[in-house]
């Protein structure tokens, strides 16, 4: 019985791993052998010029680059605005707190579909178009699910520290830098990696703003290098795009695996 | 006197403190209020106008925009075609979650050694990105030369079929979404007290209906926030018809097409239309969900 359960999940856990080593087998075929009518799992030749090619067809760099100008301006001052917001949720007194919590949460039922169109021509209007700006700016507003998870996690903080701090004479951004974010900075941590690959991974938004290959992020390139490539004739090329630009989330999603699996697990219990 | 000035003094701090809260949680209010309410507020205005975008003028048109979306001969046919694949799309929210009750059950009841290393498999594609997932899967479905039919030995049109594409994006976003519910399935199931499971083996109870009777009402929890996170997730919907889809009729989903008319053809009013309907939907389905959840939603 153990070994048919064992079978089971090695076959599923086959399936998920399959689509990356499709596209790893396949980046390193000869572009017929890859479109080939005869079923090859492996390259009869090893050919590895995709990959010192596909820098050359588009800016790759230049993505990562801009992928990572979006990441880290969003990211430092989204989370100290979502992180200094949490706090003042968690521990500090506010009229109507419950009210300001459940109106910023509202906006996750609101689709993207609806707020982009206006948003599209007031970032076109201020020549924002084809920047990295209408992808920066709404971030430094901070991180709605960020700020949720790190007030259910703040609130289980002991007062006690912080009624310490004042008897000490320390305001609240005081409270806030040297009480209660050295405690609760795995949490942050655990968040920032969710954001980062949230970001990374990112299409729609970057789909619609960026226009040209110079000023895309990741993954609007790659959907244009695959559309470009329709006809199929680069298929290798285009996977060892999809590879390269694979390999940062992969390595932070295997070294940060603990993180993921909990936090799901806790977002399902507390809802 | 000395009773008063204490008093003075503490509402004078709880007023500075509640000054200094507000002031905390303010640049995520600013920012939803420009980024949300005030776009979403213009999104409902220009779907009462007809927005030309040569000379920048706006025309109101009440609900002409909305109607055209049911009956216009240009627009009706792909918007309701739209609203079929969507909702037919959705059929994978439920499969995954079978699929992933179904692992955790495996994975529970076996005492499965390597459990982290199958849960972090199987959530894999969860964390990547879904354009390098959708091109390596339009190749796997390719009608020539895709893993599946040279597999199979057949040629069937996946990627062509106007019907075939969506059994294509089902299997395809059930096989991909099945390890989140699994993951959350397993934590459900390891919060059901042992003893629950005890007592019912006294009562000689089998371990097929102790699994009907005790475990998935328990877990009825995950399958809450599955269902309310797949549906929000699925009404907006779009890398499926932008790239594995690659715009073929039969991928196109709702946001797709407020996309095409919004972003491509300038046809904001009708977009507007489209997208303030897709809202009201959400919104709807949400909060009914929620309404809906304490007759059936097991609460500690």
């Amino acid at each position: 019985m153990r070994t048919l359960i064992y079978i089971v999940l090695s076959a599923g856990a086959f399936v998920m791993v399959f689509t990356y080593l499709w596209m790893l087998l396949t980046s390193f075929k000869d572009d017929y052998e890859a479109i080939g009518l005869t079923l090859k799992l492996f390259p009869s030749k090893w050919i590895f010029d995709n990959y010192a090619k596909i820098w050359t067809v588009v800016p790759l760099l230049r993505g990562v680059l801009n992928t990572l100008i979006v990441e880290v301006s969003v990211i430092i001052v989204g989370t100290f605005v979502s992180t200094l917001a949490a706090f003042s949720f968690a521990k500090l007194k506010l009229p109507f707190k419950n009210f300001w919590l459940l109106f910023l949460m509202s906006g996750m039922m609101v689709p993207y579909a609806a707020l982009m169109m206006p948003q599209f021509r007031a970032f076109f209007a201020l020549g924002m178009f084809d920047t990295l700006w209408p992808l920066i700016l709404p971030g430094f507003f901070g991180n709605v699910s960020m700020l949720f998870f790190l007030v259910q996690y703040m609130k289980g903080i002991s007062n006690s520290f912080f009624e310490a701090a004042k008897i000490d004479g320390a305001g609240y951004m005081r409270q806030f830098i040297s009480v209660m974010l050295p405690m609760v900075k795995t949490a942050i941590a655990a968040q920032v990696i969710f954001w980062f690959i949230g970001i990374w991974n990112d299409y729609f938004a970057p789909a619609i703003y960026l226009k040209s290959y110079e000023n895309m992020t990741l993954q609007p390139m790659m959907a244009r290098i695959n559309s470009d490539n329709s006809s199929g004739t680069n298929l290798p090329l285009i996977m060892a795009g999809a590879v390269l630009s694979s390999i940062p989330m992969l390595t932070i999603y295997i070294a940060c695996q603990k993180y993921f699996i909990e936090s799901l697990a806790i977002s399902g219990v507390k809802g | 006197m000395e009773i008063q000035k204490t008093l003075h003094k503490k509402s004078r701090m709880t007023r500075k403190e509640n000054l200094i809260a507000f002031l905390f949680i303010l640049p995520p209010i600013v920012g939803f209020c420009i980024f949300t309410i005030g776009a979403m507020a213009f999104s409902f205005v220009y779907s009462f106008q007809d927005y030309n975008l040569f000379d920048g003028t706006s025309q109101w048109l009440g609900l002409k925009n909305y109607v055209d979306l049911f009956t216009h001969i240009l627009y009706s046919k792909s918007f309701l075609n739209a609203i079929v694949n969507t909702l037919v799309m959705m059929l994978s929210i439920p499969l995954s979650m079978v699929l992933g009750l179904f692992l955790a059950g495996l994975l529970r009841m076996g005492n499965i050694k390597g459990s982290k290393v199958f849960q972090v498999l199987y959530y894999l594609p969860a964390v990547s990105s879904a354009v390098a997932l959708n091109i390596v899967w339009r190749y796997i479905f390719n009608n020539e030369f895709g893993i599946i039919n040279l597999a199979l030995g057949v040629r069937i049109p996946w990627l062509s079929d106007d019907v075939l594409i969506k059994v294509a994006i089902i299997i395809k976003n059930a096989l991909n979404g099945m390890g989140t519910a699994m993951i959350l399935y397993l934590a459900g199931m390891f919060n059901v007290p042992r003893d629950y499971y005890e007592a019912a083996d006294l009562d000689g109870a089998s371990k097929f209906k102790q699994f009907f009777t005790i475990t998935l009402p328990l877990i009825t929890p995950m399958t809450f926030y599955l269902l309310i996170t797949g549906l929000i997730g699925g009404f907006q919907s779009y890398a499926d018809s932008q790239v594995f889809g690659a715009g073929v009729q039969g991928s196109q989903t709702i946001v797709y097409f407020i996309w095409e008319r919004g972003i491509g053809q300038s046809r904001y009013g009708l977009a507007s239309a489209a997208s303030i309907l897709l809202s009201a939907v959400i919104m709807i389905i949400t909060l009914v969900q929620f309404k809906l959840s304490n007759k059936w939603v097991y609460e500690e």
